[in-house]
């Protein structure tokens, strides 16, 4: 069952001449297993449409339905989880550890059950074992954010979302958190990353959402986004492009860095034959 | 999410065109008058300049009680703390503890004065804008003799425009807090205890780390706080002195015949 989004709109300070219509109906809707970007301009309201899958903010007009119940029921809360911009700023406990057990234990899982939930997140998230007991608060940014993580996952979400997680990560730690999330994925859980820069994971998603001025722009599968839309391609793929302008013969329309390296080799092999 | 907590709500009015020491004065007026009223009767009396003030400067009703509702805790612990502890005909008791019928009274009444206290404020937040409140603040503190004290006034409008910015920071901070608390399943109705605590430990290292990395900003860019100047200049006009009269004589005439 999915995430249905159904003539949603919103506004901030209704009533005030501060008011700001910030979603003006959406309609969308996410499916189990299912990869989904959802990309679009600072502003453009990525942030408060994921806040109302999980019932955080309530629509203004239309609602939202999560596996058939209405969003802001407190159940959906266990089956949406989200990471928000700069997780590392939630961490709030004692110990790594406790911390990690706040999620599971607000919806009452106690004892064995805790600490299975507990060690299992905080190994999916790569924490390293010595730091279980350590205060949060001692711990480098970087294995801060991964404490924040196992947070989430502790909760054991049907539906992952994350806003702008790639924000403030160096390469190598991009890299490691896109592949937990294929990993996650793998597992059957639905990921829905949220950035203003999704050029890069684009060879992630099943689908993608694009944001514009509280509306949705464009939904559909990656290739359908590059070419329809005028957003900036993904790196490997300007290379491609390029190498194809420099004469070799290689294909254009890839956007991950292994189906790039397989199409390089194929040509290459193809002119050793020649 | 509501982020109407003591913030500038713009406009034309004639409140919001007034000058800032105006409103800043009026405001004092009405938080010593509020004070020294004993009775419900005054005490509606000042309901209505309220409502009246709030209608001419046609700031909505719900900003107002966004300034309220936070403190909502407070001012239910400042109540029972009133009826249970004044001494007095016993209205009903509870675990050795009895409330008072003069306890009810007083506390009711302390309670609404710090009610008026937020709605008043919260009027001159929502029809001023933060830098006219600093250079407002500011010109009234010149006279004083504040360098003896080894500040200036220039150092006092300083930190007081640097929290007045910080403010809606925080606060902006302290929902995305608790949305990412609640997402975990805190729910602040139930668990009261784990909502401060989850919000609290956080909420204490971002504003230490935020106030560091402000001080580290204004320090490479060679602030000295000798002579600040203003963007604004209020100038106090012809209209500042008739409201301002206008609100000491309705003031005075609650206080005296009511
Ligand atoms: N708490 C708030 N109060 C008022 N306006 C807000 C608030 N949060 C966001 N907005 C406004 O709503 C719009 C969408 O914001 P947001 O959802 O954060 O966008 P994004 O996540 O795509 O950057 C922006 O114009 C923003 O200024
Ligand atoms: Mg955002």
């Amino acid at each position: 069952m999915p995430i249905d989004v159904k003539g949603v709109s919103f506004s901030y300070n209704t009533g005030t001449t501060l008011e700001k219509v910030a979603l003006e109906n959406i309609n969308l809707s996410i499916g189990k297993g299912e990869f989904i970007l959802i990309g679009g301009e600072i502003g453009s309201g990525k942030s408060t449409l994921i806040r109302h899958f999980n019932g955080l903010l309530k629509p203004s007009t239309g609602q939202v339905i999560v596996d058939g119940m209405p969003a802001h029921e407190k159940h959906v809360k266990t089956k949406v989880g989200i990471l928000f911009q700069f997780p590392q700023n939630q961490l709030f406990a004692k110990t790594v550890y406790e911390d990690v057990a706040f999620g599971p234990s607000n919806f009452g899982i106690k004892g064995k059950q805790l600490d299975k939930r507990v060690i299992h997140a905080l190994q999916l998230a790569g924490v390293r074992e010595e730091l279980y007991d350590r205060s949060p608060f001692t711990l480098s940014g970087g294995e801060m954010r991964l404490v924040a993580i196992a947070g989430v996952l502790a909760m054991q979400p049907d539906y992952l979302l994350l806003d702008e997680p790639l924000s403030g990560l160096d390469p190598e730690n991009k890299n490691s958190l896109l592949l937990l999330l294929k990993t996650l994925h793998s597992q059957g859980i639905s990921v829905v990353i949220v950035s203003h820069r999704i050029a890069d994971m684009l060879f992630l998603a099943d689908r993608v959402f694009l944001m514009q001025d509280g509306r949705v722009s464009f939904k559909g599968k990656p290739d359908d986004y590059i070419y329809s839309t005028s957003s900036p391609l993904p790196d490997i793929t300007s290379l491609m492009k390029d190498l194809r302008q420099k004469g070799i013969d290689v294909r254009d329309d890839v956007f991950s860095i292994e189906d790039a390296f397989d199409e390089i080799t194929r040509v290459q092999k193809e002119r050793m034959v020649r | 999410m509501s982020n109407l907590f003591f913030t500038y709500i713009p406009g034309t009015s004639l409140i919001h065109r007034l000058d800032p020491r105006t409103k800043i004065i009026s405001v004092m007026i009405a938080s010593m008058i509020i004070f020294k009223l004993a009775s419900f009767a005054e005490m509606a009396l000042i309901g209505a300049v309220f409502l009246i003030l709030s209608l001419v400067s046609s700031i909505p009703f719900k900003v107002s009680m966004a300034a309220v509702k936070p403190m909502i805790v407070f001012l239910v612990i400042i109540f029972l703390m009133q009826l249970f502890l004044t001494e007095g005909t016993a209205l009903f008791s509870l675990s050795g503890f009895s409330a008072t019928r003069e306890g009810l009274h007083i506390g009711l009444l302390l309670t609404v004065k710090f009610v008026y206290l937020l709605l008043f404020a919260s009027l001159l937040t929502a029809t001023t804008a933060p830098s006219m409140l600093t250079a407002g603040i500011e010109r009234m503190l010149r006279p004083l003799p504040l360098k003896k004290a080894g500040i200036s006034s220039f150092d006092l409008a300083t930190m007081m425009s640097l929290s007045i910015h910080f403010f809606p920071l925080l606060y902006e901070h302290l929902w995305h807090l608790k949305d990412a608390q609640m997402s975990r399943g805190l729910d602040p109705g139930r668990s009261p205890f784990k909502t401060v605590y989850s919000l609290s430990v956080p909420m204490m290292r971002t504003a230490f780390r935020s106030a560091e990395e402000v001080s580290f900003a204004m320090e490479s860019r060679c602030y000295q706080g000798i002579c600040r100047t203003s963007l604004f200049d209020p100038r106090m006009q012809r209209r500042d002195f008739a409201a301002l009269s206008a609100f000491v004589v309705v003031m005075w005439v609650i206080l005296f015949f009511a």
